[in-house]
């Protein structure tokens, strides 16, 4: 996964100036910023909904298409889901357009990824009376459902509570391990700690990016958090500009 | 070239279609309250023409332009409505960033509603017919692949139409637009022709105007559907230039 001085403008607003990053397979990829940096951005031209007004996009050596869409798997910020429609109904219905036809294998699979999200007693239940944090638990299995090399999620630890956020991470470092890779936009540090890699984002562009240790080094101090780091890059990036 | 056309056409056979039209038709039955509506409004309509007008044949007059009109409403709204949805709840990203085309999501609309609008004729016309004691002749088939039709155009404008709306109350508004000044100009209640010149000629782009016409002439004067061809072709025409506004505003509100 590449992208190569890639810019989009809003109405003229440069949501993402001149950006380059490599992402390399089987980790998770941490996408950290304020809200408005740009991370939703980015991962929409990444997941092929916009496309760049300049610069290059490569997912796993393609441009993002609909030929490449069934690679990706993609967690929008809202919960994205049919809300009349039970759980399985739901990943039922992502695990078909992405195109698993045999019964079997697909049956397999969705109650795999209910059973791994915890909903499996609430699986004939309609989405609608379920809790925020189940809600983004089924957005995650309809994500996922369809088992991509790569996913792509945007804020998924938003309104969790703290046990809820641990669980969710436990979900994403078996999916590492599983061989995906993750890139996870966040505005949380908690998050980012879990990350193997780490992009700092900032007004649409990145002003730093390595592995948290490696971007808590560099700010020279040993005891440094991952705030700290975040704080000692903007400073750094506001005295260049 | 060809080769590369029939390439294009081939990538974008609508293979999701079904999935997606399995997917509409769940979430409406699920909804019990909207399927009763669908099933009981159009009698109570009807019923309501049926016993107001003293004289009788005015309701052999007026079903067949319900039919069409019913089908057109329904269709158009509910269409609007989900896509409104699709839209709002954040599904059409996920519609966008997955393998599906525009035409996978296009056509599963279509089959959806194709269902749940030729279950409502076919409520209609036997309600008409055993109940209210209306004759017709023409073929039900025949009455079904017209309907089919007008459909086709009332899911493609709810597509088109939605990109309008920010949410389900301005969906509603473009009834009084859309919907109501057809129902008087189009000759469903009283007939065209006694209408000002003006008014005439402005039903005539109206596409209501040609399917309640060649219903009417279907299901009253036994009229197959070569006899009403022109009217078809201009419903036809209606549809062709409906799903292109649908097919090129489908995007939107996944990319905003």
């Amino acid at each position: 996964m590449a992208l190569d001085r890639v810019s989009f403008n809003y109405n003229g607003i440069k949501a993402v100036d001149e950006l380059s990053l490599e992402v390399p397979g089987g980790i998770s990829f941490g996408l950290l910023g304020p809200n408005g940096a740009g991370k939703t951005t980015l991962i929409r031209l990444m997941v092929g909904l916009l496309r760049p007004r300049t610069g290059s996009i490569q997912i796993l050596g393609k441009a993002p298409s609909r030929k490449t869409a069934h690679l990706i798997g993609y967690m929008p910020q809202l919960h994205s889901l049919y809300s009349e429609l039970s759980v399985w109904h739901n990943v039922d219905f992502f695990a078909r357009i992405y195109g698993m036809r045999d019964k079997h294998r697909r049956e397999q699979q969705i109650e795999e990824v209910i059973r791994l999200v915890d909903l499996w007693p609430r699986r004939k239940d309609p989405v609608l009376n379920l809790s925020g944090g189940m809600k983004q638990r089924v957005s995650l299995a309809c994500a996922i459902v369809h088992k991509p090399p790569l996913l792509f999620l945007d804020e998924p630890t938003v309104g969790l509570d703290p046990e809820l956020r641990v669980i969710f991470w436990d979900y994403f470092t078996a999916l590492t391990q599983q061989g995906a890779t993750l890139i996870i936009s966040s505005h949380t540090m908690d998050d980012a700690a879990h990350c193997h890699r780490l992009a700092f984002m900032r007004q649409g562009k990145v002003i730093a990016q390595g592995s948290p240790d490696e971007l808590r080094q560099a700010t020279g101090r040993p005891e440094a958090t991952l705030e700290d780091a975040f704080l000692y890059f903007i400073h750094r990036d506001e005295g260049n500009a | 070239m060809l080769s590369s056309t029939l390439s294009i056409a081939m990538r974008e056979m609508p293979s999701h279609a079904f999935t997606i039209a399995g997917r509409i038709v769940r979430q409406l039955i699920r909804d019990r309250r909207t399927v009763a509506m669908i099933v009981v409004v159009p009698l109570v309509v009807m019923s309501l023409i049926g016993l107001s007008f003293p004289e009788e044949g005015v309701l052999d007059f007026i079903a067949p332009a319900l039919l069409a009109t019913l089908a057109l409403f329904f269709s158009f709204l509910l269409t609007g409505i989900s896509f409104l949805r699709e839209r709002s709840q954040g599904t059409m990203e996920r519609l966008m960033a997955s393998p599906l085309s525009r035409l996978d999501i296009v056509v599963g609309y279509l089959f959806g509603f194709f269902i749940f609008a030729l279950t409502q004729t076919l409520i209609i016309v036997l309600f008409t017919i055993y109940v209210l004691g209306v004759n017709y002749y023409g073929d039900l088939w025949q009455i079904f692949i017209f309907q089919i039709v007008v459909i086709t155009g009332a899911v493609n404008l709810g597509i088109f139409i939605s990109t309008f709306a920010r949410n389900e109350f301005q969906m509603v508004q473009f009834i009084p637009l859309i919907i109501i000044p057809q129902v008087f100009l189009c000759g469903v209640i009283w007939p065209v022709e006694q209408m000002p010149d003006y008014l005439q000629w402005l039903s005539a782009v109206l596409p209501l105007t040609y399917a309640v016409d060649g219903l009417r002439d279907i299901m009253l004067l036994g009229r197959n559907l070569i006899d009403v061809g022109s009217e078809l072709v201009v419903l036809i025409g209606f549809a062709a230039v409906t799903s292109i506004l649908a097919a090129i505003t489908l995007r939107r509100g996944a990319a905003s």
